[in-house]
């Protein structure tokens, strides 16, 4: 077909991202290791395992009792009640999770919740100031970049991301760097025109 | 009613869900918030054909938070009845009894305190099997073929195509080949359910409320009344998220556990405890004379299903009337396999067949030296050519016309393999897209608060069609307020009854039901008016009076805000209407609410034959030393009738053609066949486009005027999109090449 993608070197080098930042988070975090030794005792108990964590989300702390297995997406979703983040596959190869974590876009179905203690998770529900939209917000609506809108928490934090990065330059850059969150309605063309549209208003403010 | 849809609708508006989808408060099903649930996770089937020799569960019931795993064993009687296949027709079973009807069936469902700890045990249950040798598909020792019962009545059949065929001065023989193919909507399959003693909330994204509630009911053996489905918004359907073999356990489930249960089914799973389109073989006779008129058309279909359903497509009931053919034979059979029953996919019947027809045609332009546009034009009528009645109205040639001077399609050598641009063969391809029309009954509730505002209820469904967006423009047309002014309400089976969202009905049911709801608003303000003992419209006739701008005007000038309007109806107004299609039992509305789906088409009416028409045309590149294929640029043009919002119209045009591009080129279920097991049951190896996998998609919306296809003239866009799609780049890649591929998808070692 006419791009130039190699739809696993996209994949590949995100899933890589949330490794790193994985690992990063499981070396700071706070509550880690104890909650970490905790969990033998609560299982011998017939309940499931739990690790208390504190994880920092859209600028506040919370703190959670949790299986140590739980994904940061499962974590936002069932225990914290913040579901704009979506479950499409839970490998790694929809892109419908994508949050930030300190800034960077990291799958959230496949980082452990336990590894971002310490780092700064943001979600689409944290995107905007209160009311006003986030400009890719905006642009999203004005371009009509989503149908169904499953995807389009991911697609947004992607492109938030994508932009930060400086891989929005061209239409044939956006296409590329946006190759990992998957949209089955196929609003990509209006994806992309949203996007280019809303980093001229990014880069102005 | 006295208005012109054409005037009133048709201007372009961002959706009213717009802010909820990208703020993340959009409420999907899974997202619903229920006091602590439990969390279900289903054990699949090993094999594809035998029986359940026995369970060995010590190891999974071990696994801390575990609190339940049901199997055939253990779950009683507590299944009333078996789900029904998307046909209403019988299908495979899951925990009803030992039997293997499919890989991947479901066979146990594990629940737990938490997601993982379900997870973790549904790995720990053991199974042993009694073993069968499965067949998976066509040419596999063990199939059973027999004659279809098309959904819409007979095959189509009309004089003698054997003996015109044998008679022809030209023609063409060939057989085609269309793979299996999954949906793949974004959200994953989900049913939470929560009980409230007898009363039962399931929580499931469904192209059918009322269905879905309907089917928990009869499943469950619980009085209709005691369901209570709700979706407020489904991520992604393409006509899979209907009927399934797992929603009903998870009631049990629940029922068993005491708490409310959430299951969210794997990717994987979705493949085989889901419906899909099944692969088809198709063999066509074209024949003509020598000015291109066709004299004979045969067509035959082979399609998979499941053991116990006899579901088919039957697209023949579409390709007999796609041109003027004096003579015509069209047979259907359903194979009979060791598989999950297939369903609905996106133009279920179009998307295989047309690919078949539309790949003849241009076979047959080639046999004839004639431009494959100008074949199309030669053929084409405004006379359905199997019943004799006319299309509604047909606007394919202005599709063809309008498409080919937008792609340049007058720069084409018809010479195969003569087009270059350096290494590069190009090709240029096109194709007839067509989609019947349905349009179901649905009712409507309509409230006018004392400030004018207005809020419309019904259980409608938002699948990304922009279902609430169009419901609120046809609303804020009828009532003159503004879009902004109308809230609308759908996803709950709480509210009136609105047919399945599928077969492209939704915009013309919905629509039509609230255009009803709004008439019957401003008949009774204006009742109100005119008998008022003061105000400025008493004494003039309620027929002339209309509500525009806020206000309610007679044609003569005299005028009221619509506010002082409602004071006079006691300040707040609601009323109720209902949509029938002509044709239909007046009682449609309530049979809805029964879970029954009645819908007025092609085969049940008397008066026309309707179907939304386009031309879709692409460029193909197919490098000349790898075979790499690329598709720099697809136009495709539409006329369907009355536009209610060109700006969500256009992206589900462009969506569909992405859709038929991916069809053609990606998109394939491939199969085991000794195992009679789908291998690429996840989004890395089902290949559903990318970002990068789309070019330039270059949608025209054609005007067309039908008033005969329903009162508001809509046609419904959903699915034509897709159908043309993928014998336009196979078309292409012959152009291009010189070879002629008849077996989907075209990849580039099948050009080697």
């Amino acid at each position: 077909m006419s791009g130039t993608l190699n739809r696993r070197e996209v994949l590949s080098g995100s899933v890589l991202g949330v490794a790193a930042a994985g690992l990063g988070g499981a070396a700071l975090g706070a509550a880690g290791p104890d909650a970490v030794a905790a969990t033998p005792a609560a299982a011998a108990q017939g309940s499931p395992a739990r690790a208390e964590i504190v994880l920092r989300v859209n600028g506040r702390d919370r703190l959670l009792a949790i299986d140590p297995r739980t994904t940061l997406l499962d974590a936002l979703r069932e225990h914290m009640a913040l579901t704009g983040s979506k479950k499409g596959c839970d490998h790694g190869q929809c892109g419908a999770c994508t949050v930030h974590v300190d800034g960077r876009r990291v799958l959230s179905c496949l980082t452990l919740a336990v590894a971002v203690q310490g780092k700064a998770v943001t979600t689409i529900e944290g995107l905007s100031a209160g009311d006003r939209l986030h400009p890719m917000q905006q642009a999203f609506i004005a371009h009509d970049a989503f149908q169904c809108g499953y995807c389009t928490p991911g697609q947004i934090m992607s492109a938030v991301a994508c932009v930060h990065e400086g891989h929005a330059g061209s239409p044939a850059e956006i296409r590329e760097y946006m190759s990992g969150n998957l949209c089955r309605c196929a609003a990509y063309p209006n994806i992309v025109a949203a996007i280019e549209d809303a980093r001229n208003q990014m880069e102005r403010s | 009613m006295n208005y012109d849809p054409q005037s009133l609708l048709g201007q372009a508006t961002p959706r009213v869900d717009g802010v909820a989808k990208v703020t993340g408060a959009a409420r999907y099903a899974a997202d619903e918030v229920v006091a602590n649930p439990a969390y279900a996770y289903l054990v699949t089937s090993a094999i594809a054909r035998g029986r359940i020799a026995g369970f060995r569960l010590e190891q999974a019931m071990a696994v801390p938070g575990v609190l339940d795993i049901l199997t055939h064993e253990n779950v009683g009687d507590a299944l009333k009845q078996s789900p029904p296949g998307p046909d209403g027709k019988p299908s495979t079973t899951t925990l009803e009894s030992e039997r293997i009807w499919h890989d991947g069936q479901i066979i146990a469902v594990v629940v737990a305190d938490t997601f993982e700890a379900a997870r973790e045990a549904a790995h720990k249950v053991e199974v042993d099997y009694a073993e069968e040798r499965p067949a998976g598909t066509f040419g596999d020792e063990g199939t059973q073929t027999e004659p279809a019962e098309a959904p819409f009545g007979p095959n189509p059949e009309v004089g003698d195509a054997a003996g015109a065929f044998a008679a022809a001065p030209v023609k063409v023989e060939a057989r085609y080949a269309t793979p299996t193919q999954h949906h793949n909507p974004l959200e994953l399959f989900s049913t939470t359910c929560a009980w409230e003693g007898s009363k039962l909330t399931v929580y499931e994204p469904t192209q059918f409320m009322h269905g879905t509630k309907a089917r928990m009911a009869s499943q469950l053996g619980l009085d209709i009344q005691d369901v209570r489905a709700v979706s407020r918004y489904v991520g992604g359907a393409f006509g899979s998220k209907g009927v399934n073999g797992r929603a009903a356990w998870v009631a049990i489930a629940a029922r068993r556990v005491g708490r409310p249960v959430k299951l969210v089914a794997t990717r994987a799973d979705g493949f085989t405890t889901n419906s899909y389109r099944a692969e088809t073989l198709q063999h066509v006779r074209l024949s003509a004379e020598r000015d291109g008129r066709l004299t004979s058309f045969f067509h035959e279909g082979w399609e998979l299903s499941s053991r116990p359903s006899p579901y088919c497509v039957a697209g023949t009931e579409q390709t007999a009337r796609m041109y003027a053919c004096p003579n015509i034979l069209t047979r259907v059979n359903v194979v009979h396999a060791d598989r999950n029953t297939p369903g609905y996919m996106r133009a279920p019947a179009e998307t295989p067949y047309m690919f078949a027809l539309e790949s003849a045609m241009d076979e047959l332009s080639y046999a004839l030296g004639m431009d494959p546009i100008e074949l199309r034009r030669v053929n084409d009528t405004q006379i359905d050519p199997v019943s004799g009645r006319p299309f509604s109205s047909r606007s394919l040639m202005p599709c063809f016309d309008a498409a080919a001077v937008r792609f340049g399609w007058q720069r084409r050598d018809p010479q195969p393999g003569s087009m270059r641009d350096g290494e590069w063969l190009v090709g240029y391809g096109c194709a007839t897209a067509c989609y019947p029309v349905f349009t179901g009954p649905a009712g409507a509730r309509l409230t006018l608060m004392p400030d004018g505002r207005a809020q419309v209820a019904m259980a409608g469904h938002e699948l990304g069609t922009g279902a609430y967006t169009a419901v609120a423009i046809t609303a804020a047309r009828l009532l003159g307020i503004d879009v902004d002014d109308v809230t609308v309400s759908m996803g709950d089976s709480d509210l009136p009854p609105v047919i399945v969202a599928g077969g492209s009905s939704n915009a013309a049911s919905t629509a039509l039901a609230t255009a009803k709801v709004c008439e019957e608003a401003r008949r009774r303000l204006a009742a109100a008016a005119v008998t008022a003992a003061d105000g400025p419209l008493r004494g003039l006739d309620p027929d002339a009076l209309v509500l525009v701008e806020g206000r309610l005007r007679h044609d003569g000038g005299a005028e009221e805000p619509i506010r002082d309007a409602l004071v006079r109806v006691g300040g707040r107004l609601e009323v109720y209407a209902e949509h029938v299609p002509d044709g239909l039992p007046r009682g449609a509305v309530a049979a809805l609410g029964d879970g029954q789906l009645l819908f007025q088409h092609n085969g049940n009416r008397s008066d026309v034959t309707a179907f939304a028409f386009g031309a879709q045309l692409v460029e193909v590149r197919v490098h000349r030393r790898t075979r790499e294929i690329r598709v720099p640029r697809v136009v495709s043009a539409f006329a369907a009738g009355t536009i209610i919002n060109p700006m969500a119209a256009r992206s589900q045009f462009m969506g569909g053609a992405i859709w038929g591009l991916a069809s053609a080129l990606h998109e394939a279920t491939e199969l085991d066949h000794g195992a009679a097991r789908y291998v690429n049951k996840n989004l890395a190896d089902y290949m559903i486009p990318v970002n990068a996998d789309v070019p330039s998609v270059d949608i025209i919306i054609l005007p067309e005027k039908d008033e005969r296809v329903n009162a508001l003239g809509i046609k419904g866009i959903g699915e034509v999109g897709i159908v043309g799609m993928n014998a336009a780049v196979a078309n292409a890649v012959f152009h291009a090449t010189g070879k002629r591929l008849r077996e989907l998808p075209i990849r580039a070692e099948r050009l080697l």
